[in-house]
C-alpha cells in the first residue's frame, strides 16, 4: 500500500498542543467498573491517580492534565463512561517516588509501579485485546518502532532524542516476561537512527507497507497467542515513556499524534496529552463543512470525541453526502445473503500482507468457525487487524466485528 | 472507515473484462453461429438467475456472463437446444444457486455443466477450437493476473507443466489450446480454485498433471474433453491442496510458551 502522507517535520519543530479538554473514557462493552479517588471539581496534579478499578485494586488511572474535573460519568453498575478534565496550568505534576526503582529491577516493583502511575493501560494483551490483567505474565513482548498506516505518526520522531529513556523502558518490560522481547522496528527510518542497545530483544525490521506494521499481524507471524499464553503489545514511545517515568516519576505529558484525513487543509504532527479533545486539536486546520473525528486511522479508527487510550492519530474525514434511498427492492436483496462472500483475490491477499492465510481465516469468521480460526492465528488479532480487510472488500458485517463477536464466545465459552 | 470496492460484483466484471478477449477472438472466429450460442445460453442461464432472484431473494451476479461464455466456447455441439437447456440448467443450479449464488459455490457451474453434457450425450461431438483461442488466454492471463482476480501461481504451475508437455511432445497444438482456454475459464475462477499460497501451487501443477496424464493414457478422447476431465478434478481437489498448505503453514509456524 503506497498511499500516506509524509511527515517530514524535525522533531523538535513539533508543536506541543495541550487542549484546554480532555478526558479519560472507556466504552459500554468494556464493562470497566471503577471507584472514584475525586469527585468534580476536584483541583488534580497531573499524573495524579483519579480512579481505582473495581475488580484489580491495584490498578490506577490518572489525569492527563493538571488542572480541574469537570464532570464523572458513570454508568450503570460504576462503568467508566467518561471523566473530563479542564486544563489549567500551576496545578504542577505528580512525582511518583521511583528511587528504589532506579537501581535494581525488581519485577514485582515495576509491576507495581505501572499500575499505580497509569501506565499499565498502555499494555494490550492478546488474545482480546485488552490490557492485561495485573499478575498476567505474558509468553512474549512485542514492542512496535513500526506503524504502516495511513499518514501514522513515524516513531522514528518520537524516539528522536528519547534513547537513553528507551534503553531503561525496554529494560524494565523485558523484565515482566520470561519469554523473548520482540522490537519490530521500520526497515527505513529507525535503522538509519542512533545506535540503541535493545538489551535483550529481538530485532525485526518490518517493511514499510501497511499491514505489515500492525501489531497483530506481527504476532500471529512470530509468536502466536493462546489464552493460557498471552502476548503483550505496546508502542515504542509508551516504552520510552515508561523509561522516563521510571528515571524521574513523572507520568509522560504529551504524545506524538498525526493528523490527516481529507477535511484537514494539510496534514500535520502534534504533541498532545492522552486523552485529547480531538475537535481542539484540529479546530486550525480543518476545512468548512461536515465531517467526522476518528481516533485512529481512517482504516481503522473509531469515532470519538476524544483521543482514545492507544491512538496516535486522529482522522478527519469528509462526511458523504446524503445517498438516495435505494430503491426497497434493492435494499432487499442487498439485505438477503449475509455475510456476503468475499471472493479470494490478491486483494484480499495483500490486505493481511500474506502473512496469514486469507481466504481460510476470512471464510472461518464469516462462518463463525471458532476453530479454525484460533488454529490460523484469531487469537493474535484484534479489530485494527481486520479493519484494512473491511476496508478493501467492503465485507458486510465487518469481519473486525464477526472477530470480536468470535473473541467474545471464546472468552466465555473457552476455546472451542 | 472507508468502504472499499473489492466486493463480488467488482471481482465478477474484473473477471468478465479479463476475459474478453478471448470472447471476442471466439466470436470472431464462429461468426453467427457463435453468437447465437452464446445468446441462448446466457438466456437459459439468466433466466435461472432471475428465478433464484425472485424466489429465494438471491441477488444476480455478472459472473452469470463467464459462466455462459464458457459453456457456449466448450460444451459439445450439434446437441439439441433441448439437451442443452437441460444441461445449462443442471450446471447453473446444481453448480452455483443452489448454493447461495456465486461467490458460495464449490464446483464451477461452468465445468460442471460441461461435464454433464459432454459424459451424457456422449455421442455428441466436442468442439474443436480454433488456434488463435490459445494465444488470446496470454491476454487473459496478463489482465487477470494484473488485476489480481486470477491467482499468478495456479497459472505459473499449470502453464510450465502444459509447457513441459509440449516440449516433450506429449501434447498436441489443439491439445494445448483447449488446457490453456480451460485454465482460464475454469480453472482460474478464484471461488473455487485453491485460495492459499501453497495450495495454488499445488492446484495449477495438478491440472496440468492431469493434463498430461490424460494426453499421455486416454486415448480417443478429444482434447476438450481431457481438459474439462481435468478442471473438474482439480476442482474437487481444491479443498485438500488448501488443507495441505494450511498443515505444512501451521507446522512450520513458531510457537511460544
Amino acid at each position: 500500500m503506497a498511499y500516506g502522507t509524509t511527515h517530514s517535520q524535525a522533531a523538535d519543530t513539533i508543536p506541543v498542543h495541550i487542549t484546554d479538554q480532555s478526558a479519560l473514557c472507556a466504552r459500554e462493552e468494556d464493562d470497566f467498573r471503577v471507584d472514584m479517588l475525586v469527585d468534580a471539581g476536584a483541583r488534580v496534579e497531573q499524573g495524579a491517580p483519579v480512579l481505582r478499578s473495581r475488580r484489580h485494586n491495584e490498578l490506577m488511572l490518572v489525569a492527563p492534565v493538571a488542572g480541574e474535573v469537570a464532570s464523572v460519568d458513570l454508568g450503570p453498575g460504576k462503568r467508566l463512561s467518561q471523566v473530563v478534565f479542564f486544563h489549567a496550568s500551576g496545578n504542577g505534576r505528580r512525582t511518583y517516588d521511583v528511587a528504589a526503582l532506579r537501581s535494581g529491577a525488581n519485577p514485582a516493583e515495576i509491576r507495581a509501579a505501572l499500575l499505580s502511575s497509569g501506565l499499565w493501560p498502555l499494555l494490550r494483551s492478546r488474545p482480546f485485546g485488552r490490557f492485561p490483567l495485573p499478575g498476567e505474565v505474558p509468553a512474549a513482548i512485542v514492542v512496535m518502532a513500526a506503524d504502516t498506516r495511513p499518514g501514522a505518526s513515524p516513531p522514528a520522531l518520537a524516539l528522536a532524542g528519547r534513547e537513553e529513556d528507551f534503553e531503561r523502558g525496554m529494560a524494565a518490560i523485558s523484565t515482566l516476561t520470561s519469554g523473548p522481547l520482540l522490537l519490530c522496528r521500520d526497515a527505513g527510518s529507525m535503522r538509519a537512527g542512533p545506535a540503541v542497545n535493545f538489551g535483550k530483544a529481538v530485532v525485526v525490521d518490518v517493511a514499510p507497507a501497511h499491514p505489515r506494521g500492525l501489531p497483530g499481524l506481527q504476532i500471529a507471524r512470530r509468536c502466536p497467542a493462546t489464552v493460557e499464553h498471552p502476548v503483550w503489545d505496546i508502542h515504542a514511545e509508551d516504552v520510552a515513556g515508561i523509561g522516563a517515568f521510571l528515571s524521574t516519576g513523572l507520568v509522560p505529558e504529551t504524545k506524538l499524534v498525526s493528523m490527516t484525513g481529507d477535511a484537514l487543509r494539510e496534514s500535520m504532527l502534534v504533541r498532545c496529552q492522552p486523552g485529547a479533545d480531538l475537535r481542539a486539536l484540529c479546530f486550525d486546520i480543518v476545512k468548512p463543512g461536515p465531517h467526522r473525528l476518528l481516533s485512529g486511522s481512517e482504516i481503522d479508527g473509531v469515532e470519538s470525541r476524544w483521543l482514545t487510550t492507544l491512538a496516535r492519530q486522529l482522522a478527519a474525514v469528509k462526511m458523504p453526502g446524503i445517498a438516495p434511498r435505494p430503491h426497497w427492492f434493492a435494499t432487499a436483496l442487498r439485505r438477503s445473503g449475509r455475510p456476503l462472500p468475499i471472493i479470494p483475490t490478491a486483494a484480499l491477499d495483500q490486505a493481511f500482507a500474506s502473512m496469514l492465510p486469507a481466504a481460510p481465516l476470512v471464510r472461518a469468521l464469516a462462518a463463525n468457525d471458532a476453530e479454525t480460526a484460533v488454529r490460523l492465528g484469531a487469537l493474535s488479532l484484534v479489530e485494527e487487524d481486520l479493519a484494512l480487510a473491511d476496508s478493501m472488500t467492503g465485507a458486510t458485517p465487518r469481519l473486525a466485528s464477526m472477530l470480536r463477536a468470535m473473541l467474545d464466545r471464546i472468552e466465555v465459552e473457552g476455546v472451542a | 472507515m472507508k468502504r472499499g470496492i473489492w466486493d463480488r460484483e467488482t471481482v465478477a466484471l474484473l473477471l468478465l473484462a479479463a476475459i474478453l478477449p478471448l470472447a471476442v477472438t471466439w466470436l470472431l472466429a464462429t461468426g453467427m453461429s457463435g453468437a447465437f450460442r452464446l445468446l441462448f445460453v446466457l438466456v437459459a442461464a439468466g433466466a435461472w438467475h432471475l428465478v433464484f432472484m425472485v424466489a429465494r431473494a438471491q441477488p444476480p451476479s455478472f459472473a452469470g456472463a463467464i459462466t455462459a461464455l464458457a459453456i457456449a466456447v466448450l460444451a459439445p455441439t450439434d446437441i439439441g437446444p433441448f439437451a442443452m437447456l437441460l444441461g445449462i440448467s443442471f450446471g447453473v443450479i446444481a453448480g452455483e444457486l443452489a448454493f447461495g449464488g456465486w461467490g458460495r459455490n464449490v464446483v464451477n457451474p461452468a465445468t460442471v455443466a460441461i461435464a454433464f453434457l459432454g459424459f451424457g450425450f456422449a455421442a455428441a461431438p466436442w468442439p474443436v477450437l480454433p488456434v488463435q483461442l490459445g494465444w488470446s488466454v496470454a491476454a487473459v492471463a496478463a489482465i487477470g493476473t494484473a488485476v489480481g482476480v486470477m491467482s499468478v501461481r495456479v497459472i505459473a504451475g499449470a502453464i510450465a507443466l502444459l509447457l513441459l508437455g509440449w516440449w516433450q511432445g506429449l501434447l498436441t497444438i489443439p491439445a494445448f489450446t483447449a488446457a490453456a482456454v480451460v485454465l482460464v475459464l475454469l480453472v482460474c475462477d478464484p471461488v473455487t480454485a485453491a485460495a492459499t499460497g501453497l495450495g495454488r501451487w499445488l492446484y495449477g501443477l495438478l491440472y496440468g498433471a492431469l493434463v498430461l496424464m490424460f494426453a499421455a493414457g486416454w486415448h480417443g478422447a478429444a482434447p476438450v474433453q481431457a481438459a474439462i476431465s481435468a478442471a473438474l478434478l482439480v476442482t474437487l481437489a481444491a479443498p485438500l491442496l488448501d488443507e495441505i498448505a494450511l498443515r505444512i503453514w501451521l507446522a512450520r509456524s513458531k510457537r511460544v510458551g
